[in-house]
């Protein structure tokens, strides 16, 4: 078991060593992304650029700048911002982190539950109109972009119909702390979480559908038909919990990303200020401190994930706790 | 093309027209009724620092406005009057001594910072070592010139500004020694770069941490992902309702996130009483035509311009770049922008508003270098084509460098088009808009022609002049070389260095040399100007008493919300 977390550790050393690594040298090798010029201001002096060049260690060599970085960004965490230069970009994150889990934690509650009774209930009326009409749903669902699906549902919700009483209770965009207020906690981003959630419930119920309709064929399916068990327990009992394990597999890698980050066009369109609205700020302003911050954020989601979701296999089918 | 469906819609929304200029400008008097609440701003993103010294991106500049002070200003007055220089924190605008050389500030006495501190001569003095100790961008372009900056510039750390400033605190006055007349010096002096801060301000980048106020102002909070907050500064007294008047409203709320759509639908809903962003395309007929009461499309020194690389083939041929001139339908570029009520077609580098004009036009159809027409008419193509020809360039690759914001795109690929059509193989590439801007001034990047804009710091020919075409801004290998025509044309220099001189005593002189030197540039053909655009200004209901000024745009202090 100490091996094995320890094994777990030195990869995640390794993952995020080498994809710091990378975001460096690609920043770096990208034409005009020297920050010096941007960091300056307009029409600064070769007299103000020598000075800032100098103050931001641009002029020392590469490897110098990347260890200075890292050592800023893991040691003393005070690595700040090429843009808002008083601003520290360790704690923009973790301040960023409450409204990404806000966001994600309500949307995968959302499409888990929807997507299990999306399949669950194709699987049972497999072959009928409904099972038919669920699939399709699920492809619409998975064929909206996020961010075209959310500005038209701003645009209906906070613009063309805003005065009418379907949506007069949605509040203007933006977040509002849990603990600060509640109900518009949930008002802010009921919203999101269902925009988030659709192509996700698609995905996935369409997942669970084809693995339920395969189990039905396993051994272990026709035995407990065979033994005269009923039909909800042989679907809910034995065929939805083997079924479970690609859903749980998807499941672990997809919320990681999005905690880390991913939900960053949901996020940008709704005007919340989480991780991936910072990414897309990173992004588009080239501030290489806070791209280098997010990405190691991310980073250690989606290993962290990949590493409970080995543990849930265990869990999930008898199968792997036996071989172990 | 289809008929600028914004060209009808907004062509009946209130324009400020005329000469940016005004004589005397006067405060408006104060209306104690309207006293009170808050004003609630919207961003996509804060403006960085909050430094006044370093900052210069105009989210913050037109907070500056409201917060800090320097020993000059714009009027913070509504409409032309605001392009006049006044006396701010200096009781009057002293008269040049030795030549244009010397210059002595006398302060308002009692003026405090929001600390508690009295404003003092060595305060000011402090602020001008500052604006080196921590490397303003302006720190060589506008302070350079003051005795003692040049061992500032090399040795940041140490400077003194020994025989550059005198600061007198028992007289109240500050002295000013220029190593050579500068007609724009009131001006320079007027840039957030100069507020006056105490002498005890921390010689580095103060980040998160506003400077000690002097405005009716001050921030008080400031998260640069979330917002920022102003709040009355305590120790606030108008001295000069001209230069810094009282504010009307007790709190301002900036909150930072929305994109430029979510801008529009809040503030049309009131959930905010103004946007920061531009416009976006889609939503100027809506605005046109449901918020019209809401809307003001304001007059703004900001052109789009094409530098031509002189030091590049096919461009380092003059018949190739008038070529260029001749070919750019200016009409069009202003229907691209958002139709004739916000963009207007642009002749020359100086746009409409600045004294030194030219007022007349090169490349049109029916006009040349020798032979100028009043307004431009519509490209010639034909004699474009003729020039390519001539200049044995026919069939060279060209490739133009746009950012990659919708307006640029849509002008970008317009532009490859008739790039084409003269003649040329071109291509365009479209840079992310954060980089743009530098990539192009860069040699290196072998940049042979693009399409930028263009904002004044101040009201003055030079800003669109020499900033653009003096040789001292054209540093090869550097991303800040703003002289991205790489032109240095001896007999054009020494028209705007005689031009800046003779400004100081003889400003109307000095607008005919500044003229003569547009004209040089428009003959060199170093650049094609394309349009002249407005500022687009969207308001909630409950705001009243709109007040914009030229620089620094929508007055936040000046404006009411009961």
């Amino acid at each position: 078991m100490a091996m094995a977390l320890l094994r777990r550790l030195g990869q995640t050393v390794l993952v995020l060593f080498g994809i710091s690594v990378l975001v460096f040298l690609v920043f770096f090798a990208t034409p005009g992304a020297d920050p010096t010029a941007r960091i300056a201001g307009r029409n600064a002096s070769p007299e103000t650029m020598a000075l800032i060049r100098h103050q931001y260690g641009f002029d020392r060599p590469l490897p110098v700048q990347y260890e200075r970085m890292m050592v800023s960004l893991f040691v003393t965490r005070d690595l700040t911002s090429f843009v808002d230069h008083g601003e520290r970009v360790v704690p923009e994150v973790f301040r960023a982190a409450p409204v990404t889990l806000s966001l994600v934690f309500g949307a995968a509650i959302v499409w888990v539950l929807a997507s299990i009774g999306m399949g669950t209930l194709a699987t049972a009326l497999r072959g009928s109109l409904v099972d038919r009409g669920l699939m399709i749903l699920g492809l619409i669902g998975i064929s909206m972009p996020v961010f075209w699906l959310g500005e038209v549902i701003n645009l209906v919700t906070q613009s063309r119909m805003h005065d009418s009483w379907m949506f007069s209770w949605v509040p203007g965009l933006g977040y509002v702390p849990l603990t600060q207020d509640p109900v518009g906690w949930f008002k802010v981003l009921v919203i999101p979480w269902i925009t988030l959630a659709i192509l996700f419930i698609g995905i996935y119920g369409r997942v669970l559908r084809a693995d339920l309709v395969a189990a039905y064929s396993e051994d272990f399916m026709r035995t407990a038909q065979a033994k005269g068990l009923s039909a909800s327990r042989v679907l809910f009992r034995h065929g939805l919990r083997t079924s479970m394990i690609t859903f749980v597999s998807l499941f672990g890698l997809d919320f990681a990303q999005l905690v880390g980050g991913g939900a960053l066009l949901t996020e940008v369109v709704f005007g919340l200020q989480g991780v991936g609205r910072l990414t897309y700020q990173a992004l588009s302003n080239l501030d290489l401190p806070l791209i280098m911050a997010t990405v190691m954020y991310s980073a250690v989601f989606v290993v962290l994930a990949n590493a409970l979701v080995d543990i849930l296999y265990v869990l999930l089918d008898p199968r792997v706790r036996d071989a172990g | 093309m289809r008929p600028p469906l914004l060209r009808c819609l907004l062509v009946a929304l209130p324009v400020m027209a005329g000469n940016a200029f005004a004589a005397d400008p006067a405060a408006s008097p104060y209306q104690s009724a309207h006293r009170g609440g808050t004003l609630r701003l919207t961003a996509d993103a804060s403006g960085g620092t909050l430094d006044p010294q370093i900052n210069y991106v105009s989210t913050n500049a037109q907070i500056f406005a409201v917060t800090n002070d320097g020993l000059t200003t714009y009027a913070h007055v509504d409409g032309p009057g605001s392009a006049v220089v006044v006396p701010d924190l200096a009781d009057s605008l002293p008269t040049p001594l030795d030549g244009g050389r010397t210059y002595v500030f006398h302060l308002h006495p009692g003026v405090r910072f929001s600390t508690g501190q009295p404003v003092r001569p060595s305060d000011v003095l402090a602020t001008m070592q500052r604006i080196f100790k921590v490397g303003s961008p302006t720190a060589g372009s506008f302070y350079g010139g003051i005795v003692g900056a040049a061992h500032c510039l090399k040795d940041a750390l140490h400077c003194t500004l020994a025989g550059g400033v005198e600061a007198d605190d028992a007289a109240g006055t500050v002295t000013f020694h220029l190593t050579q007349p500068d007609g724009e010096f009131f001006d320079k002096l007027a840039m957030p770069h100069a507020s006056v801060v105490p002498a005890d301000t921390p010689g580095h980048d103060l980040g998160n941490v506003p400077a000690a106020a002097t405005g009716p102002y001050e921030i008080t909070e400031f998260d640069p992902n979330h917002g920022m907050v102003l709040e009355r500064n305590p120790y606030f007294r108008v001295w000069s309702a001209v230069a810094q008047p009282e504010g009307y409203v007790d709190r301002i709320q900036y909150d930072f996130g929305l994109g430029d759509e979510a801008q529009v639908t809040a503030v049309e809903n009131g959930q905010y009483d103004w946007m920061f962003n531009n416009k976006p395309l889609d939503r100027l007929a809506e605005l046109g035509d449901r918020y019209a009461s809401q809307v003001h499309i304001q007059n703004m020194f900001a052109i789009f311009y094409m530098p031509m690389n002189m030091n590049l083939p096919p461009f380092d041929n003059l018949e190739a770049r008038q070529a260029v001139n001749y070919a750019v339908n200016r009409r069009a570029m202003a229907i691209l922008f958002g139709g004739s009520a916000v963009a207007d077609p642009l002749c020359e580098m100086v746009p409409t508003g600045i004294p030194g004009r030219i007022d007349r036009c090169f490349y049109s159809s029916g006009a040349d270098p020798d032979h100028s027409v009043p307004a431009w008419q519509k490209p010639d193509l034909a004699r474009a084509r003729a020039l390519v020809e001539a200049s044995g360039t026919k069939g060279a690759k060209v490739t133009l460098i746009a950012p990659n914001r919708a307006i640029d795109v849509s002008m970008g690929l317009y532009l490859q088009n008739t790039l084409q059509q003269i003649g040329y193989d071109t291509s365009v590439k479209f840079v992310t808009d954060s980089v743009a801007f530098n990539y192009i001034q860069n040699t290196s990047n072998k940049v042979q022609i693009s399409l930028t804009d263009w904002y004044a710091d101040y009201p003055a020919p030079s800003n669109f002049l020499d900033d653009l075409f003096g040789c001292e801004n054209f540093h090869p290998g550097s991303d800040s070389s703003i002289n991205i025509s790489g032109v240095c044309d001896a007999h054009l220099q020494a028209t705007m260095d005689r031009a800046g001189r003779i400004s100081v005593t003889d400003p109307a002189a000095g607008n005919a040399l500044w003229a003569q030197a547009g004209r040089q540039v428009m003959k060199l053909s170093a650049a094609a100007p394309l349009i002249q655009f407005k500022y687009v200004d969207l308001v909630s209901r409950r705001l009243g008493h709109y007040t914009y000024t030229l620089l620094t745009h929508m007055l936040f202090s000046q404006v009411w919300v009961r």
